[in-house]
């Protein structure tokens, strides 16, 4: 069985008064049930008190028609007619009656001879046996039915003296047995209409069992009755009155406690909802004392707890704005991102529309941060941030998720009017001043969008992967800075941060082996001699290449640079160690700006330096990240050229200040960029550029290597301008260490085929 | 005291011993009987009558009787049968009488025979109201020499209220003749409604008071008469018409036709002051 939680006030007294009533209901049904059998006993008392004063009454009568018998039997008239009948009739008609013998007509008397003859005939309507039956005894008593009427004889003798020695003859009393009974005042409990004697034709019953024989019943005691009754009207009355009572009681009950509770708990309720009522304090007075308290203390604890929830909400709206408020920049943060675009993700089920997800990055501000420190990085957020709000339309808001990532979702939006928008944040970044805070360095976002039409809706939640997408499409070089998903990702959208691709980072960065070096001939100028070999990375996943241009863009924005480094370093130590490239041919390594300063890479670096006496090992430092930390670098790179490595500008010519890192940093060779090295093909100012910028590094004592030299055009140009090493698909593709180790081995077999 | 107690105790032996009852057949079918208190021989033997439908148990005889006994006389109190056996109780006025004077007459000759049979040779005749009147009957019919005296107290005619004698009589008598049997009522002496057969009513109504001081006049024996000044039953100018004819009478003052309370010593007092003087009259 389950209990309830909780009952109500009121149901407690409904159930006590049910309870109370029911209880009386059962008390005045245990009285009622007394009752009755106090009432059963008294008709049972009746009852014998009927029968006992029937027997009284039938033992009087009895005594009475004794001693009528005895005294008729005594009396001297008697004796005379027995002797003289001359004047019999006289007597017995008249006589007996007026002398007060017989009281009444109803009583006859006969005499009759010794012989038991009748002394003379009686009239027809008082007929008396003509002779005393044989079978009797006088004195004796029998009854008999005579058409209808049940009769009393009874015979008794007459003698002549009083000891009885002579008989003189009988007598016999006829007297009509109910009239007899009943009129006898004495009966007050038998019902004289219910009395009955049934007798037989011609049955002769004595006396002595008549008793045996009678029928009756009880008259209803008028005493019992009126007490049946005074009890019934006072138990009716004591429910009523109970009825009443318990209403009344119920009514005043509800009145004084249940409402006031009621009223309370209403309150409290209120109060628990955060529903403070207002007219609290004009609530009637209660007239219990004990309520009337808890009835104040309840009025000051509201106002107490009002000015409590009023301070909560004010803390708590303040707790929730700072919940999802960033703090430094003052915009949004990334759970009201979150919440904000659930809700919106709900919201556009029911009205669709398009919608463009911006995702804004800081263009090198680990760089910026590094460089100018947290106070002026964190500056140059707010200010981003500031720029991105004042440019996004009123009803936008900018989240800021994370470092210097930024992003927005746009309603009912068009990809048009997002890249408006988009390079409307640009253009006001661009106009934002940040030399203030003694930052020269150009201050840049990187944008990626991602539309979503109307009618497309349930591709809704790849939209802030797409904008990642298209944010690192807009980060390579070369590019506007805005990426607009689907137009200007279509190849980086099959390789850039495809999950594929990531997956393989991940699991190669964390199992040795996945990470395969291709190696990239660089030829020495003029003869174009193989001088050393570029270790390239690849990843070998499922038996697929993934190559460089598909997951460089995930090591760079998600940070894993010097991880990877490490591991192509363990790689290539791998390959050296397995000397199958011949010795003397050198290696250069790509190693990004950013791991130099790593210990862990330098200290690899040095490992690696054993391979030096075998291989001439070159570290190629990528220029299109920003060396924020140049002292450091530049210490670590002083080591390094200790172990006898040599250092190598990779990409010249396409990233940031290529002069103050060839000035600030100890570089041995400046490797130009394919996009330079392309422009010595034309017959134009830029050649001539590029020409005089190549003769003027050779001056300088820097060593020279063209990449993506692909053409015998520019290769022919290459050579005319002394430039040292030249490097390119027309020379050579990367290949796999095999095949280099093949290659050499096939020059050896040719060599040796020669000598 | 021992001694009187003593005494007292002989006293009712003695009565209880000298107390029977004697009963006799008067007619066939009708017996009647007497109390019988036996005294001294030497006393004369007082047959004490009751009055009219009375029995020997009327107070007024039952304490004379005592009186007498204790006197020393020998006393039959007789109850007449009025023609009903073995007659115990006052016969009521509205019973059927079948009786008569000659009846009565017959019985107090029975009883007067009866104690002469027992050696009784002075007898004494007391009677009380009409049992004065039957003993007088008696004795105008029977003269017996065994009869000494005669008491009569309260003697009284037999009063027929205010119907004439004689047409009463008359018509008695032609009931008789006409052999209607049929019963009578009238009233006699102190029954309204005497119940009677004709013979027997006329047996009594013939009885006036002409008759009845004749009848004294003309005693064979000494008589008495004793009568209450204050009885009421008694016809205006009685007591005179006694006076007038000279019998022996003596008037207790104050006493009823019962002679009861103190008058019932009055009764006995003259009572025995005429045996003893009629005993010793006898004696001289």
């Amino acid at each position: 069985m389950k209990w309830p939680d909780a009952i109500s006030i009121k149901q407690i007294a409904l159930a006590f008064i049910t309870g109370l009533l029911v209880l009386m209901s059962l008390i005045g049904g245990f009285a009622a049930y007394q009752t009755r059998e106090v009432t059963r006993s008294l008709e049972q008392h009746n009852q014998n008190a009927a029968a006992s004063e029937l027997t009284s009454a039938i033992q009087r009568l009895l005594r009475q028609t004794d001693d009528q018998a005895a005294n008729l039997a005594g009396w001297d008239e008697t004796r005379q007619q027995l002797v003289l009948p001359e004047y019999y009739s006289y007597w017995r008609d008249q006589r007996v009656y007026e002398s007060g013998m017989l009281p009444s007509h109803f009583v006859r008397v006969a005499l009759y001879t010794p012989a038991g003859l009748l002394l003379a005939p009686s009239p027809a309507k008082n007929s008396l046996p003509a002779r005393l039956p044989a079978d009797i005894s006088p004195p004796s008593s029998w009854l008999v039915d005579e058409a209808g009427t049940t009769v009393l004889y009874h015979a008794f003798p007459v003698y002549i003296d009083e000891r009885h020695q002579t008989l003189l003859g009988y007598g016999m009393i006829r007297l009509d047995f109910m009239p007899s009974l009943l009129q006898q005042e004495a009966l007050h409990f038998a019902d004289k209409a219910s009395v009955r004697l049934t007798l037989k034709p011609g049955e002769k019953l004595p006396a002595s069992q008549l008793l045996s024989r009678l029928a009756f019943h009880a008259l209803p005691d008028p005493d019992r009755l009126r007490f049946q009754s005074i009890l019934s009207r006072t138990l009716l009355a004591l429910f009523v009155l109970l009825m009443a009572m318990s209403l009344l009681g119920f009514v005043v009950y509800n009145r004084l406690l249940v409402r006031p509770l009621r009223r309370l708990s209403q309150d409290i309720d209120a109060m628990q909802h955060g529903r403070f009522s207002p007219h609290f304090s004009r609530s009637q007075a209660m007239r219990i004392s004990e309520l009337e308290n808890v009835r104040r203390s309840l009025y000051e604890y509201q106002l107490q707890l009002r000015e409590l929830h009023g301070s909560l909400e004010h803390q708590n709206r303040e707790f929730h704005s700072q919940a999802r408020q960033d703090a430094l920049t003052g915009c949004h943060n990334r759970r009201a991102y979150e919440e904000d675009w659930e809700k919106f993700r709900i919201e556009l089920k029911n009205a669709p529309q398009g919608v463009a997800f911006l995702l804004f990055d800081c263009d090198r501000f680990k760089t910026i941060n590094d460089t100018y420190g947290h106070a002026k990085g964190d500056r140059v957020l707010s200010i981003i941030a500031d720029a991105l709000v004042m440019a996004l339309r009123a009803n936008d808001r900018l989240y800021r998720l994370g470092g210097d990532e930024f992003a927005t979702f746009l309603s009912r939006t068009t990809p048009a009017q997002a890249k408006q928008i988009a390079q409307r944040c640009q253009s006001l970044l661009d106009a934002s001043v940040f030399s203030d805070l003694g930052i020269n360095e150009p201050v840049g976002i990187s944008i990626g969008i991602a539309f979503c039409a109307a009618d497309q809706l349930e591709h809704i939640n790849d939209l802030p992967k797409q904008a990642d997408i298209a944010m690192y499409t807009a980060k390579q070089p070369g590019r506007t800075r805005i990426a607009l998903y689907g137009e200007d990702t279509e190849r980086a959208s099959q390789t850039l941060v495809a999950s594929r691709e990531t997956s393989a980072l991940f699991q190669a960065l964390a199992s040795p082996g996945m990470i395969e070096m291709h190696y990239q001939s660089i030829h020495a100028l003029p003869g174009r001699k193989v001088d050393y070999y570029e270790a390239l990375a690849r990843i070998r996943y499922r038996n697929d290449l993934i190559m460089p241009d598909a997951f460089l863009p995930v090591v760079s924005s998600r940070r894993l640079e010097a991880g990877f480094d490490l591991a192509v370093l363990n790689q290539v130590d791998a390959d050296l160690s397995s000397q199958q490239l011949p010795p003397g041919i050198g290696v250069s390594i790509n190693l990004s700006a950013q791991s130099i300063s790593h210990p862990e890479i330098v200290s690899q670096l040095l490992e690696l330096s054993r391979h030096n006496a075998r291989h001439p090992l070159m570290l190629e430092i990528t220029e299109t990240s920003l060396i924020t930390q140049m002292a450091e670098v530049r210490t670590y790179l002083d080591l390094l050229r200790t172990v006898n490595y040599r250092i190598a500008m990779d990409d010249f010519g396409t990233g940031y200040s290529p002069l103050r890192y060839l000035v600030d940093l100890p570089v041995d060779v400046v490797k130009f960029d394919i996009s330079l090295v392309n422009k010595l093909g034309e017959d134009n100012r830029a050649s001539q550029v590029v020409a005089d910028f190549a003769r003027m590094m050779s001056d300088a004592g820097y060593s020279l290597v063209a990449e993506g030299v692909e053409t015998d055009t520019i290769l022919h140009k290459v050579e005319s301008l002394g430039i040292a090493h030249v490097q390119g698909y027309l020379l050579s593709r990367p290949m796999p260490l095999a095949e280099v180790a093949a290659r050499f081995d096939d020059q050896n077999a040719g060599v040796n085929c020669a000598v | 005291m021992r001694l009187y107690l003593l005494c007292l105790l002989m006293s009712v032996f003695s009565v209880a011993a000298h107390a029977t009852i004697v009963q006799q057949e008067m007619r066939p079918g009708i017996p009647a009987n007497a109390e019988y208190l036996i005294g001294q021989r030497s006393k004369p033997a007082v047959l004490l009558l009751h009055g009219f439908l009375q029995t020997r148990e009327f107070p007024t005889v039952a304490t004379l009787g005592r009186g007498l006994q204790d006197a020393g006389y020998t006393v039959l109190l007789p109850t007449l049968s009025l023609n009903i056996p073995n007659r115990m109780q006052s016969l009521a006025c509205e019973a059927v009488h079948k009786h008569s004077m000659d009846d009565d007459v017959a019985e107090i000759g029975r009883w007067v025979g009866w104690l002469k049979s027992h050696g009784h040779r002075s007898i004494v005749l007391v009677g009380h109201s009409f049992g004065s009147l039957q003993l007088l009957a008696y004795l105008s019919t029977h003269p017996d020499p065994a009869i000494k005296a005669y008491i009569g107290a309260s003697l009284v005619e037999a009063q027929i209220s205010t119907t004439s004698r004689q047409a009463l009589i008359a018509q008695l008598e032609a009931q008789i003749q006409n052999k209607q049997r049929t019963l009578v009522t009238q009233s006699l002496s102190f029954c309204r409604k005497y119940t009677s057969t004709p013979e027997g009513l006329l047996s009594y109504v013939r009885w006036d008071q002409p008759r009845l001081l004749t009848a004294l006049k003309q005693l064979p024996t000494h008589a008495q008469l004793i009568m209450g000044d204050a009885d009421g039953m008694l016809g205006q100018g009685w007591l005179k018409a006694l006076q007038h004819i000279q019998v022996p009478m003596v008037i207790v003052h104050g006493g009823s036709h019962f002679m009861d309370g103190e008058h019932e010593f009055d009764l006995l007092d003259h009572t025995l002051k005429f045996l003893e003087a009629h005993q010793q009259g006898s004696a001289r």
